[in-house]
């Protein structure tokens, strides 16, 4: 009698134990990491960054949370440097114990960050870095990529310059990083698939004050196109002293999504007409779901949306409904999920692939007329997607 | 690509672009040179200086304010500026213990403040004042942009200004006595207070010139100081701290270096090429190429 009461009370006890655990799980909320730069070239894509997963937070709490848990962000400046994204992103996952983790920006961060998720056991997305290695050679299970990436990019522009100017020669000036290189031998495939030829390459340091010791090249090389993959600050002084030097006048500029955005297109004025790049959304997306999302994000912010802002808002609906589906925060469960999960955002439904955790969906060529970008051309998202090369999961 | 195409749309215009750069570093540096010679104050801030100069010429261009005006009220703009911190902070820790030390670590949190309050003040999207000279000159097919011909000119105009003040006037005079030796140049009746409050307010003047004359082609933004900071750092130990002919023959040197070297390897490593002097300098010929000036 004496052992099966104490069993009883004990057996209560865990009972009730694990009953205030689950409870207290159920109330606790759920922490999001974000590591992203908020200083330095690329702070103006960290706040793109910052605004769209805030209003994704705002819109998901005012709706009940994710799985009935609040959504906390907790932001951490990365520098747009690899070795302080690290660091960052430890202190976010030790200290903070987020669930998740995102906002990395620079190729470099996200790849660090990626191995470092792994040592964690936790899982990262990034919805901005655009190189392919990311979600091919250097994929990792604990990274997940809903942006699209420099091929899917690639693919669209080649396909819009085939038809538009075919077999023109083409010029490519990249930053010399990860993201650079592989945006530049990215293009440089699919471009060359369609028929157009390269007249030659150069890659400069991230950050360049000036880019005008570059100009004797791309003139002695004579191209009609000149590709590019440089960002933020860059991307301002390389085309302001294209058109110092009167070289844009017989040049047609393409380029990576990022080089030209909402936060840079206005220091630059008529600098920046005609450039056109392959991207995964563009304010004008003509659809119910876009129109909500821009109009929100303007009342929020005072800016428009750009491929940053729509991505980091997306990527929070899908880490919600992995959640959701798998009932639980755990990495495991939570990776499961993702693999093949199709969500909904404003450019559209976007399905991630299990071979790689690269996220599909339809691609637009835009392209700068009176300031503004236009959507000139579209490719559907199977066409754009390229094979899935990761073989590590 | 043919010898002709090489020399005409290559290397010419590397030698001239380098020129440009060389005259922007140059003008960055001078006021850095004069702070550090001078007044032995290692200013971890002038970069943001110029920042602010940059800054106040655009919001004083929006404010319809002509360029050619802001070229003189600018810098007249940041003389209290420089009194000022010179007055409450580089004074407070001038004869503190480690001098090198103390201005340092001091300049360097003011610099990270200046830097955030422009970031809250403007945010951190770029900016571009209008270029004040459109246009391009076509010299034997180098295309070289009226602007930049422009800053070329008025950098040496300056340069040669600045140089003259310091090397030939009673004024400069004056200050390279108190630099030489404190305590004799104020027994001989020189004001040694205001002598270095008025220096350093000389120095972060130039920076904001700096800031107004870059504005245009460098383009604005928070963390624009640390743009030329390392380089103009660089060509003040190289020319020799405080020697204003040395600013001009290492900031010359080392962006023709950089220039040239980038044809030949990545530009990557260009950097570590003009580092790589300033190391070697420090080693071999701590002094700088012309010596520090008010001591040789």
């Amino acid at each position: 009698m004496k052992t099966a009461s104490a069993f009883a009370s004990v057996a209560a006890g865990l009972l009730a134990a694990t009953a205030l655990v689950s409870a207290a799980q159920a109330q606790a909320n759920i922490k999001i990491g974000v590591v992203t730069p908020l200083s330095g070239t690329y702070a103006p894509i960290g706040q793109q960054v910052r605004w769209g997963l805030e209003l994704a937070a705002r819109e998901i709490n005012a709706a009940g949370g994710i799985a009935n848990r609040k959504v906390d962000l907790v932001f951490e400046d990365e520098e747009a440097n690899p070795s302080v994204a690290v660091q960052k992103a430890e202190k976010l996952f030790q200290v903070e114990k987020v669930d998740f983790l995102t906002g990395t920006v620079n190729s470099g961060s996200t790849l660090a960050v990626a191995q470092l998720a792994e040592r964690n056991q936790k899982l990262a997305a990034t919805t901005v870095s655009f190189a392919d290695s990311i979600t091919t050679d250097k994929c990792s299970p604990n990274m997940f990529r809903v942006n699209a990436r420099a091929e899917q990019q690639s693919v669209a522009l080649a396909a819009w310059l085939a038809r538009s100017k075919p077999k023109s020669k083409v010029f490519y000036l990249g930053p010399d990083y990860e993201m650079g290189r592989s945006t530049v031998a990215a293009f440089k495939a699919s471009a060359e698939k369609t028929g157009a030829q390269s007249s030659g390459e150069v890659f400069a340091p991230l950050d360049s004050k000036d880019y005008t010791q570059y100009f004797g090249q791309i003139r002695a090389a004579r191209p009609q196109v000149v590709y590019t993959s440089v960002a933020g600050n860059d991307t301002v002084r390389l085309f302001t002293q294209l058109q110092d030097f009167g070289l844009l006048s017989n040049l047609t500029i393409v380029g990576a999504s990022g080089t030209v955005t909402s936060q840079n297109i206005g220091a630059m004025g008529q600098a920046a007409e005609g450039f056109a790049t392959g991207v995964g959304y563009s304010p004008q997306i003509d659809s119910p779901e876009n129109k909500k999302f821009v109009d929100a994000f303007k009342a929020a912010n005072k800016a428009d949306p750009d491929l940053y802002g729509a991505d980091s808002y997306g990527v929070l609906f899908a880490y919600k409904a992995a959640v959701e589906k798998a009932g639980s925060t755990e990495t495991d469960k939570v990776r499961d999920a993702l693999r093949g999960l199709t969500w909904q955002t404003p450019q559209g439904a976007k399905t991630i692939r299990a071979g790689d955790h690269q996220a599909q969906q339809p691609m637009y060529v835009v392209r700068v007329t009176k300031g503004k970008f236009d959507i000139v051309d579209q490719v559907p998202a199977d066409q754009a997607i390229g094979p899935d090369t990761c073989t590590r999961f | 690509m043919n010898a002709l195409d090489y020399l005409q749309f290559v290397l010419a215009p590397q030698v001239l672009n380098g020129l440009t750069l060389g005259v922007a570093v140059v003008l960055v540096a001078l006021g850095l040179t004069i702070i550090f010679g001078l007044l032995d104050v290692i200013n971890m801030s002038h970069g943001e200086f110029y920042a602010i100069g940059a800054y106040a010429a655009l919001a004083l261009g929006a404010a319809q304010i002509n360029f050619w005006f802001l070229l003189v009220l600018v810098p007249l703009l940041m003389l209290p500026l420089g009194m000022l911190i010179e007055r409450t902070l580089i004074r407070r820790v001038f004869d503190g213990g480690d001098r090198h030390v103390t201005t340092l670590l001091v300049t360097f949190g003011l610099g990270l403040i200046v830097e955030d309050l422009l970031k809250a003040a403007y945010g951190p999207n770029t900016f571009r004042p209008p270029t004040p000279i459109t246009g391009a000159t076509e010299i034997f097919g180098i295309i070289l942009p009226n602007y930049r011909l422009f800053l070329v000119f008025f950098g040496s105009l300056v340069i040669c200004a600045v140089a003259w003040v310091v090397y030939r006037t009673r004024l400069g005079a004056m200050v390279r006595a108190a630099a030489f030796d404190r305590n004799m140049a104020a027994s001989l009746g020189v004001p040694v207070s205001l002598v270095y409050a008025g220096t350093f307010a000389f120095g972060v003047g130039l920076a904001g010139l700096a800031g107004v004359l870059l504005a245009p082609v460098y383009s604005v933004f928070p963390t624009m100081g640390r743009d030329f900071i390392l380089l103009a750092f660089t060509v003040v130990i190289v020319g020799g701290m405080g020697s204003i002919w040395g600013a001009v023959v290492a900031g010359l040197l080392l962006t023709q270096v950089q220039a040239l070297a980038s044809l030949v390897i990545s530009p990557v490593w260009t950097d570590p090429i003009v580092f790589g002097t300033m190391v070697a300098f420090l080693v071999f010929r701590p002094q700088g190429i012309f010596g520090r000036l008010g001591h040789a």
